[in-house]
């Protein structure tokens, strides 16, 4: 019987190993055809004149992500310590099932609701902008801000799911402890219970980059996907994953491989950031 | 306890709801996309023209690099330069891409100031196509050559395929009926076809590849199977590429491309039919007051000369 337990746990290593090989075996050589430092610091991104340069994929990735940060971090640690802290049992359920549902929507979904309700929304607010002369250029509402709002929307349930959890983990003593000497809640939640739960957190914010930077169909179509160097707020950009799924689909040959190879850079970010969370886990475990 | 969280759940679907008709509601009243802006549009349309301000900046909307669409558009319209042996695309960077015909009609719909193009089969009532040049773009007009913007809709098999149920189904498309089923889908059909003689086979084939095909290839299996329902027909929309891939290894014995071949696979043993033409319409959104361009004035607009509308408009 332990014999099918441990098949079972060999399948997702061997999944992952499988994606391993099969990224760094179509990816590296093209790398390797275009140039590496050509490839990732390449500004120009022309697939029919065989010019392959990723930045502005991977600053856009960045931008977007850091954007979905902004936008759901502060959001999500607030309601966390409201469901855990504060909130009545009467509207505790509810809540509840309201973020859980949130995690469940399809990302099309998401990314229908952008385009047809936050894309004029955003459009309309560059023009106002526009004519009150505070930008030059009103963008047509596919921009870095849509696109940073909706996934902040889509990264809440990862980070309130983890939060909540960690802070409920915090034994009650430090919260009695801290209001016996004289702190208010907010101060003691915000002194004494989140830097308890830091590692937990922190858990949650990098779950949901994870998650940001991975998400596709929603970005696709509220971003723009223009494959330049970010120009601004108000301006489209093409993430990595946009440039995989936007042209697998008519690329031939070294395009192809040039595709994958951006595949290679994402797969590359997503270690990092895991490997930073093994870290800092380490991290706090030791002390 | 369960029937309570149901409920709750069940509350909060309908909140979520609500507020969602709330939310386009709302948008309806931007004039962006949705069912009712159309009727609203119409019962207010001279205000709404009168509203349309060519001062503002054109929305550029365009396909993505290797898109068929996007190869014909840019060629035809001369947006594509030549630099000694290479081509170079001029479409301007601040274009925004995509890699789908319904979010670039859903786009261009929603936005007065946006422009795009699509296949003309897939034109609907949502957004107005442009006169080029002085012509509609129509079927009728793409066959009489006075509308310029078409391209080939092409399939491909292999030099030396054994299937006989599949190259009876390609005769039948190169055939009289199987181009009448193509023009009556929109598409332009090809010129001096015979009447189809069938040999009667029996098997199965797979057909697969370019999704802007795939429509009206199920036109004309449906078609085909009506004359000799021996015959099993697959057919799967994915791309022109793993259409031509599949074809390749085995896997199609039809594949379906909306681009011309490329030399690495006519020289992998594929041989191209053209089947259709497809014209593409340049669309606009229906407030917008522009109704026609000359193919200089799209130009300028796609390679970023022109950036608001009144530079391209008197």
């Amino acid at each position: 019987m332990q014999g099918v337990f441990f098949i079972a746990a060999c399948a997702s290593v061997l999944a992952v190993a499988l994606i391993c090989i099969f990224l760094f075996a179509n990816g590296i050589p093209a790398m390797k055809e275009i140039g590496f430092v050509k490839f990732l610091s390449g500004e120009m991104w022309r697939p029919n004149n065989d010019i392959y340069g990723i930045l502005p994929m991977i600053v856009g990735s960045i931008y977007v992500t850091a954007g979905a940060i902004i936008v759901g971090v502060p959001v999500g640690i607030l309601t966390s310590v409201f469901m855990a802290m504060y909130c009545p049992k009467k509207i505790y359920r509810p809540l509840k099932g309201a973020t859980e549902l949130l995690a469940g929507i399809p990302s099309v979904v998401y990314g229908f609701f952008g385009l047809v309700v936050l894309v004029p929304w955003i459009r309309e607010l560059g023009r106002a902008l526009k004519a009150m002369g505070w930008v030059r250029s009103s963008g047509n509402g596919n921009s870095i801000l849509t696109a940073s709002l909706l996934l902040g929307m889509m990264i809440l349930p990862t980070i309130i799911g983890v939060t909540e959890s960690a802070i409920r983990s915090v034994p009650s003593s430090y919260y009695e402890g801290a209001l016996a000497l004289g702190a208010t809640r907010e101060r003691s939640i915000f002194r004494v219970i989140i830097p308890a739960a830091k590692s937990g957190v922190i858990a949650g914010i990098v779950l949901g980059i994870g998650r940001a930077i991975g998400e596709t169909m929603a970005v696709i179509m509220v971003a723009g996907n223009q494959a330049r160097m970010p120009a601004g707020l108000l301006k489209g950009v093409r993430t990595l994953t946009a440039n995989i799924v936007i042209e697998m689909g008519y690329a031939a040959e070294l395009h192809r491989e040039a595709l994958i190879a951006t595949g290679v850079v994402l797969f590359v970010f997503i270690l990092v950031i895991n490997f930073c969370v093994a870290l800092l886990n380490g991290r706090t475990n030791r002390e | 306890m369960r029937m309570k969280k149901f409920i709750a759940v069940l509350s909060m679907v309908s909140m979520f709801t609500i507020a969602a008709t709330g939310c386009t509601g709302n948008a309806s009243e931007d004039k962006s996309a949705d069912a009712t802006a159309d009727t609203k549009a119409e019962q207010t349309e001279e205000n709404v023209s009168s509203d349309w301000d060519s001062s503002n900046d054109i929305t550029i909307v365009s396909r993505e690099d290797g898109s068929g669409t996007r190869g014909a558009f840019i060629e035809l319209f001369g947006i594509e330069e030549k630099n000694g042996d290479e081509k170079i695309d001029m479409t301007t960077q601040e274009a925004q891409i995509t890699n789908s015909t319904s979010v670039m009609m859903t786009t261009v719909a929603g936005d007065e100031y946006a422009i795009g193009y699509i296949s003309l089969g897939s034109l609907d009532d949502s957004v107005k196509a442009l006169k080029i040049d002085g012509a509609k773009a129509t079927a009728e007009n793409v066959k009489s050559g006075d509308y310029k913007v078409s391209r080939p809709f092409n399939i491909a098999t292999k030099e030396e395929m054994d299937n006989e149920a599949a190259q009876d189904f390609v005769n039948f498309i190169m055939s009289e009926e199987g181009q009448k089923v193509i023009e009556d889908n929109h598409y332009i059909a090809v010129d001096d076809v015979k009447p189809f003689e069938g040999t009667n086979p029996s098997g199965k084939v797979v057909v697969g590849g370019s999704s802007s095909i795939s429509p009206v290839m199920e036109k004309l299996i449906e078609a085909y199977k009506a004359i000799n329902p021996k015959v099993e027909i697959e057919l799967q929309a994915t791309d022109s590429t793993t259409g031509m891939t599949s074809t390749i290894d085995g896997s199609y014995d039809i594949g379906m491309a909306s681009r011309e071949l490329k030399d690495t696979e006519l020289s992998e043993g594929l041989k191209a039919t053209v089947i259709a033409t497809d014209g593409i319409a340049v669309i606009v959104n229906k407030n917008s007051t522009v109704d026609e361009l000359s193919s200089e004035q799209i130009k300028s607009i796609y390679t970023g000369e022109a950036l608001a509308w009144d530079e391209v408009i008197e």
